[in-house]
């Protein structure tokens, strides 16, 4: 039996928040910015001078900020405690039917939008599917996380990464299940009999510094989980997503029903209903933060599924697509291409659960069901598909290795070629705005690909197998498998991956990030992600383990009130990980909008508890970005081209002028600054 | 039976070459095929069939090679760790014991303790014309391996039974120069009984259960 909340003693946050004037914070900044910070003197539309966009992995608005009561005065939120599905303490609420999950009779082909006559609810007691540990970890490790505490100490002095620092001596040691692999989580309290709906990941062996068991999150599985018809839409819900086939999905899109589920492997179960409480301890330096800041409680990951395809949209307002590596789309192999449609003699198991799809062609398998829906709509929601373009859905590794090299045999190595989709770096690159991206362990990935080129296998491997390969042959720099290649918008693109120039000045590591905070040369944007070990994906990752990555970046910039006072940090996810969210979905093209996220916005002019309710995306960033430094549009097919919406009074979650993503803007209150400590 | 008595002839062979290896210590030195010095260098030391390889290119610790058994361990004194080297250098595959008059057992057995793809089936060492290397007798070799790379040259000293020059299939060389036949003390050789093993393995698995792990398709 373990203390929940042995995580909040160790980061000691105090409940009262200090609050003075930006004035009185500037007045006493003697021994501040040794250097000069040349980013403060690039004309911007506001006072912020520098943005850093934090991004997690894989959690929704509902399983972090479901049970969570804003500070603000008059603030209110959406989220499952409010509607009255749970109440404070995460049991059921008055509610719950509310968040009642269905199963589906088999159907011909892929659906997104399950006819009424073949849903059944799942029944209470248990008959919902039922959490499970898939993939965590089930005991300490010599050289995994959780390790085994005396081998951090030295792995502590063995690579001085972020990943190794006081925040996370502890935590990195601590969460393993101690229960057999893909078994029932009878850590969740009544597991195993369940009611049909979301449930709280707390009890007395289980909080946010616990691994929980992981679950798919692809692109047609998304589309479908969310169940949209227009056939269900109501004027506060007019795109009629239902969001109500969470578990059925996660049971069914790879079950042979020929066999035994037990001899099948794991199909995630009921993780996806698995929800933190706030208000009990949980998360509590994102609430803390949360208190203290911003909170849009309508910000949405920008794509249906998983991590690349969000990252490259952040980074791009645009979908990846296979080309022949100089701008021109070609077939990719076969074996990258999807099909949804159910094998036959199955319920629901995809026929090809694979990463690419022609959706400009309503022949492809899983195209018709979600454009027909997008063309039902009752706004003008283009596919944005262009002719003959087979776009990134799922996870697939960019054509370039972190140290530039660039994969001969992209088809064969199970890689997209190059990308020549303009990215947000270029368009800074062309008003010399300076920018970085800063990847967890990039450095020891480097290494990594170096040595897997000269070992040959960077020319016929997939690069995650390569660099693995390659750790276990250099295991000086085993951290660099960590790194996250996908995360990365600009590992995909040419321009910037190709040019060993623009590599080296924008390609970083952490520890770059944390050292241009201290030393005033931070970027006018910075983009910040942390490895595996500290991005908060379940299984692999803990939500306390984001939260040390975030607050150790935090109290760098606490360190340099100067540079704080024009900066801000945007924290948020890069998609709900499959995580169930009970919020307004809003489709906006063939690949998204999906399930809400949170966003933090962290900076002197977005200080009280508020909360936001304007519709926003990834893109959002990207038009903020753009708004202060007076940047166009990426491309003509950007999302960022979308306007900014306009709430409706009687729906305040829904743009009245939909498809709109919001700039972020009026998060923002540019005539008050407020200096308001991150989390001492 | 005949692959037992074959597997320990080689073994008795290997510990006989590892008992008998002098003692001494060395500066090694790299040159490209134009004979520019380059990066690589260090000090070897050798002792009772084993050796100890301090380079640039891992200036944090130290090789440690095994001449019985041919395996090689990277050590981090300042962490107190150590690690199966593998392929980190590929120094702990040449300079190992030998018998000068049949080295190819030892030097492929080294390349597949490393886990070197191209280790495996026949691997061919063609006796040359002695030379002379730093004013040392050597016996020069032509090392070819089953997997039809261009062949290395190494050149052993009979007096050391051990290589004291190796030319790679890109002209790369590495030569043993200063050496100082003398006894070496014992705990250069050893890895401190409280040191703990690392092993990526373990971390490559549990990444696999992230995002940053992007499966192939079906």
């Amino acid at each position: 039996m373990r203390d929940i909340r042995r995580s909040r003693m160790k980061w000691g946050v105090s409940a009262a928040a200090l609050s003075i004037t930006l004035a009185a914070a500037t007045a006493g900044l003697a021994n501040e910015a040794q250097s000069s910070d040349a980013a403060s003197l690039v004309g911007t539309q506001s006072p912020i001078k520098h943005v850093i966009i934090l991004i997690g992995e894989n959690r929704g608005t509902d399983h972090t900020f479901g049970v969570y009561k804003p500070k603000g005065r008059g603030q209110t939120i959406s989220n499952i405690f409010s509607k009255g599905i749970v109440n404070e303490d995460g049991s059921p609420g008055p509610h719950f039917a509310l968040a009642q999950q269905f199963q589906v009779k088999p159907q011909s082909t892929y659906f997104i939008g399950a006819p009424d006559k073949a849903k059944t609810a799942y029944g209470n007691r248990g008959q919902m599917p039922q959490p499970n540990t898939n993939g965590a970890p089930v005991a300490q490790a010599a050289t995994g996380a959780p390790f085994i505490p005396a081998v951090l100490a030295a792995a502590a002095t063995l690579d001085p990464s972020p990943d190794f620092n006081p925040l996370t001596d502890t935590i990195l040691t601590t969460g393993f299940t101690s229960l057999a692999s893909d078994s029932l989580d009878t850590r969740v309290p009544d597991a195993g009999i369940l009611p049909n709906g979301p449930f709280v990941l707390q009890g007395m062996n289980l909080s946010d510094d616990d691994y929980t068991g992981d679950m798919t999150h692809r692109f047609y599985q998304a589309w479908q989980q969310s169940d949209c018809s227009v056939a269900n839409a109501t004027r506060a819900n007019p795109t009629g997503c239902l969001n109500d086939l969470f578990p059925f999905v996660m049971a069914t899109y790879d079950l042979n029903d020929s066999k035994s589920p037990a001899v099948q492997g794991n199909f995630s179960e009921g993780n996806e209903m698995g929800f933190y409480n706030a208000e009990q301890e949980e998360a509590s330096t994102l609430k803390t933060l949360a208190d203290r800041f911003s909170l849009s409680d309508n910000f949405h990951q920008s794509f249906q599924g998983g991590t690349g395809a969000n990252h490259f949209m952040f980074g791009t307002g645009d979908a990846a697509f296979w080309s022949d590596g100089n701008g021109n789309a070609i077939v990719p192999p076969t074996n990258q291409i999807a099909n949804p449609n159910p094998a036959a003699g199955t319920t629901n198991k995809y026929t090809a659960d694979n990463a690419f799809t022609n959706c400009s062609n309503f022949e492809q398998p899983g195209v018709a069901p979600i454009v027909s829906y997008l063309e039902a709509l009752p706004y003008r929601a283009e596919p944005n598909c262009a002719e003959g373009h087979y776009y990134m859905l799922d996870n697939t590794n960019p054509g370039f290795y972190p140290n530039g090299f660039q994969a001969p045999n992209p088809g064969a190595q199970d890689m997209i070629p190059p990308s020549s989709v303009r990215t947000i770096g270029d368009a800074l690159n062309e008003k010399k705005i300076s920018w970085a991206y800063f990847g967890g362990s990039y450095n020891d990935a480097v290494a990594l690909s170096n040595d897997a080129v000269t070992a040959g296998t960077a020319a016929t491997l997939n690069s995650s197998t390569a660099m693995a390969e390659a750790a276990l042959a250099d295991p000086a720099h085993e951290l660099g498998v960590a790194y996250c290649q996908i995360c990365n918008p600009f590992q995909y693109a040419t321009s910037i991956m190709g040019n060993a120039a623009q590599r080296a000045a924008h390609i970083k590591d952490t520890v770059d990030l944390l050292a241009d905070i201290k030393g005033n040369t931070l970027p006018s944007v910075s983009v910040g992600k942390p490895d595996g070990l500290l991005d908060g994906h379940p299984s692999s990752s803990k939500v306390d383990l984001f939260e040390a990555y975030v607050q150790q970046v935090l109290d760098a910039l606490d360190a340099n009130p100067k540079l704080k006072a024009t900066t801000a940090v945007f924290v948020t996810w890069d998609e709900a990980g499959g995580y169930w969210d009970s919020g307004f979905i809003q489709p906006v093209d063939f690949f998204g909008d999906g399930p809400r996220i949170p966003l933090l916005v962290l900076s002197p002019y977005t200080t009280g508890g508020k909360v936001n309710h304007s519709y926003a995306d990834h893109v959002s960033l990207l038009k903020f970005i753009e708004r202060n430094w007076n940047l166009r549009p990426l491309t003509d097919r950007s999302r960022d081209n979308l306007p900014n919406p306009r709430m409706r009074a009687d729906a305040p979650y829904v743009p009245a002028n939909m498809p709109a993503l919001d700039d972020l803007w009026d998060m923002f209150d540019f005539d008050r600054a407020v200096n308001q400590t991150f989390l001492q | 039976m005949r692959i037992v008595i074959r597997v320990v002839l080689l073994a008795s062979v290997l510990a006989s070459v590892a008992a008998s290896a002098a003692e001494f210590s060395a500066d090694i030195v790299s040159r490209d095929a134009s004979g520019a010095a380059i990066g690589t260098g260090g000090r070897l030391y050798a002792a009772n069939g084993k050796v100890r390889i301090e380079t640039t290119d891992a200036a944090a610790g130290f090789f440690l090679v095994d001449g019985a058994t041919t395996t090689s361990l990277f050590v981090r004194p300042q962490q107190r760790v150590f690690m199966d080297a593998r392929q980190s250098t590929r120094l702990t595959r040449i300079f190992l014991p030998l018998d000068p008059g049949s080295p190819c057992a030892q030097w492929q057995a080294a390349a597949q303790a490393s886990g070197l793809p191209s280790a495996g089936g026949d691997w061919h060492c063609e006796r040359k014309k002695n030379s002379s290397v730093n004013g040392r007798e050597t016996l020069e070799y032509s090392v070819t391996s089953s997997a039809n790379e261009a062949a290395t040259q190494g050149w052993i000293a009979p007096d050391l039974g051990f290589p004291v020059k190796w030319r790679a299939a890109d002209g790369t060389t590495f030569t043993l120069e200063h050496i100082r036949v003398e006894r070496q003390p014992a705990e250069l050789f050893a890895v401190p009984a409280d040191y703990r093993k690392l092993d990526p393995q373990a971390l490559i698995e549990r990444i696999k259960h992230s995002d940053v792990w992007a499966a192939p398709p079906q």
